[in-house]
């Protein structure tokens, strides 16, 4: 390939690159409104937001993977570029569906507002999982910008903290479904909430092991902690 | 390349002098000769000087100039001062790109410099920590790969940078950062960032305020201006008219309270306003406000009075009275009839003074002690209105304790009754040299009982509104 076309070709690269993480910004501040309805008591505004942006968010996903496609027909990439746009391919349909979880959180947070008994559920301990969720998703997401593994492993260990989360507001929630069975109905809404949290560590687990597969080359989807510290060369 | 200098000058300078010796020898005597082996001294010591000037010029710039002899002792100086002037000032050069940095760093705004391509060049420790870079890592990185707000990348595509962004942090939950771009030279820009979450918070605060106000204003009037269109309209008899006109002024009252209230407020605030410092003796102020009690509960409540010891305050004595008499008349206004008030003082064993208003009132479910002292908050907001509360009361009563230094110590349990203290510190109070064990007016024994088991929770620093 001529000096001209090698250095279009990183240009193209770069940018898949950065439209990954443009995009995984807007999920990060769809996440940031999804913990404020869940902390606030009726703010519509914010819910309809929500709504609104999760459609740029397809969008985006779209625009990427034809994008990806492009490279791949033109260029015929080998080796590391092309194990890089698989992997693109992989993390933004992962935050895609992160996008889908956060709206459904927000659109369950409206379901349960006005009750009192589980207010404190909703606002204090389903937010602070999602918060968790949300720092693993930045995590993952400053990882793959700086292909840093250790990084990435580190959002992998952390994805256990937000299982036990979800374990505990389940338990919370059984409680108090038994003292009280008016608050069946939105204590289920609860529990989809805190299963949609679980899902979005989940999502950025997912992320972060895709970085450690583009760097190291290495498929560490059902790989343990240690395995992977092993791959990365971390005691 | 030293080496091959060499030869390309001395070797063929020896080799020259050799050929002349040769020639003087084999032509024309020993004079000649002598000349000859001048000329060739003086051209080897030329060719050595030469050699050795070739050596500094290619050496590393801070090598030290060689010494000379004979004509090149000028040369070799002037080309001594002038590397020594060039030392000099690439360490002044230095010292001010250090000092520029050391500055940049000391900055309490983040500044990230940014090339043509928006990649992180350098950036102060204050950005690093705003923004979540690390420079040792992300030098080179695009900026917006690890700010990633979608409102900062839009605000980097316009290319109009006249004024700030705010966007919430996505490293701190809650923090808010103010992002400005200044480009500068040719194409490169200078992202700064400050952390604006007080600022924000304040800006909300007053315009919440002033929707407060606003709102709090407008019941009473919106009630007045409704009893004046029916006396207008309709033909009332004596009786309902006296009535409507009873209703109208208890809302206008309630207005100048509240407008009273905000002028205290305003007052208490003021930077023009400095603490009147005087002593006054706690006793007689105590036995003022149980007065003002009974008056206020007009019979319906027991009012006790607990003088533990008899001190001197240092402080101002209306401002102190306004806050404790707040704290008696919310006391007053949530306890049912029947139930019993108690206004006590001690002095604690390190010294700080307590004053307290003990009910056994409606009491305040924990949850709402943390937003008693926001001003307009209530917990029932019909309750507070028909016990004629403005909202403020407590607000009035936090700004008193804070310019004495005092803190504010709310126990409170639903149903039971609540306590409000407030704890001067050691250095406000002086205890009287021979108080009494203990001072006439208590009048329920239990009441001197203290640290009472149903304050379920106490929280420093909180305060009621002035209406649970």
């Amino acid at each position: 390939m001529s000096d001209h076309t090698n250095k279009q070709f990183d240009a193209e690269m770069e940018s898949i690159r950065s439209g990954v993480l443009s995009m995984g910004g807007v999920v990060e501040q769809q996440l940031t409104r999804a913990i404020a309805a869940l902390e606030k008591e009726d703010d519509a505004q914010l819910i309809d937001a929500v709504g609104e942006n999760e459609a740029a968010i397809n969008h985006q996903q779209i625009m990427i993977d034809q994008q990806c496609a492009q490279i791949i027909a033109k260029r015929q990439p080998a080796a590391v570029d092309l194990r890089m746009i698989l992997t693109v391919s992989k993390i933004v349909n992962d935050l895609e569906r992160i996008g889908d979880e956060v709206k459904k959180i927000a659109y369950k947070a409206r379901e349960t507002y006005g009750n009192a008994r589980l207010a404190r559920v909703r606002y204090y301990d389903a937010a602070q999982a999602l918060g968790n969720a949300m720092s693993m998703l930045r995590l993952a997401l400053d990882a793959f910008a700086r292909l840093d593994v250790v990084a990435a492993a580190e959002v992998i260990d952390r994805d256990t903290a937000v299982d036990a989360a979800f374990a505990s507001i389940l338990r919370q929630l059984v409680s108090y479904m038994m003292e009280d069975p008016r608050t069946i109905t939105p204590a289920l809404e609860i529990v989809f909430i805190a299963k949609s949290i679980e899902r979005i560590g989940d999502h950025a687990k997912n992320i972060a092991e895709a970085v450690v597969q583009v760097v190291k080359g290495k498929d560490v989807r059902h790989a343990s902690a240690q395995e992977i510290r092993a791959e990365i060369g971390q005691p | 390349m030293r080496p091959v200098v060499r030869q390309g000058l001395v070797a063929p300078g020896i080799v020259a002098a050799l050929v002349l010796m040769t020639l003087a020898f084999a032509g024309s005597g020993a004079a000649l000769a002598v000349l000859a082996a001048g000329a060739a001294a003086i051209v080897g010591h030329h060719l050595w000087h030469l050699d050795q000037l070739t050596e500094w010029a290619v050496a590393s710039l801070d090598a030290q100039v060689p010494h000379g002899s004979g004509a090149w002792v000028g040369a070799f100086a002037a080309l001594h001062r002038r590397a020594r002037n060039h030392a000099a000032h690439e360490r002044d050069l230095r010292q001010v790109i250090e000092r520029f940095q050391q500055v940049a760093a000391a900055m309490p705004d983040g500044i990230v410099v940014l090339d043509a391509s928006n990649r992180i060049a350098w950036a102060n420790p204050r950005a690093q920590a705003q923004l979540g870079l690390e420079l040792a890592q992300d030098q080179g990185q695009p900026i917006m790969n690890l700010v990633r707000q979608p409102e900062f990348l839009r605000y980097l595509e316009t290319g109009d940078y006249g004024e700030s962004i705010v966007v919430a942090s996505s490293r701190d939950a809650g923090r808010m950062l103010a992002l400005q771009l200044v480009p500068f030279a040719a194409d490169q820009k200078l992202l700064m960032s400050r952390d604006v979450t007080e600022l924000e918070a304040v800006a909300r605060m007053r315009r919440d305020f002033i929707a407060n106000v606003s709102h709090e204003l407008k019941t009473p009037l919106t009630v007045i201006s409704g009893f004046i269109e029916t006396l207008q309209d309709l033909d009332l008899d004596a009786g309902q008219r006296t009535r409507f006109l009873q209703l109208m002024q208890e809302q206008a009252r309630n207005m100048q309270r509240l407008v009273a209230d905000l002028l205290t407020l305003s007052a208490l605030e003021s930077e023009h306003n400095p603490l009147v410092e005087e002593r006054f003796e706690v006793a007689p102020l105590l036995l003022e406000l149980s007065a003002d009690a009974k008056a206020l509960s007009r019979g319906q409540h027991e009012v006790a009075l607990d003088i533990g010891d008899a001190a001197t305050v240092h402080g101002s004595r209306d401002e102190l009275a306004s806050a404790f008499g707040n704290l008696v008349s919310n006391a007053i206004r949530y306890t049912p009839p029947a139930g019993t008030i108690t206004l006590g003082w001690r002095v604690d064993a390190d010294g700080s003074g307590v004053f307290e208003v003990r009910d056994t009132g409606i009491g305040i479910a924990a949850e709402y002690l943390p937003r008693l002292t926001e001003r307009f908050y209530r917990v029932d907001r019909s309750r507070s209105r028909a016990t004629g509360g403005t909202g403020l009361g407590l607000a009035i009563v936090k700004h008193v304790a804070l310019r004495h230094q005092a803190q504010l110590e709310i126990g409170s349990e639903r149903g039971r009754g609540s306590v409000f203290a407030i704890r001067l510190p050691a250095r406000r109070v002086e205890r009287a040299p021979d108080s009494p064990e203990h001072s006439p007016g208590t009048s329920d024994p239990d009441s001197a009982k203290r640290a009472s088991g149903e304050d379920a929770s106490t929280s420093t620093g909180a305060q009621r509104g002035t209406g649970p």
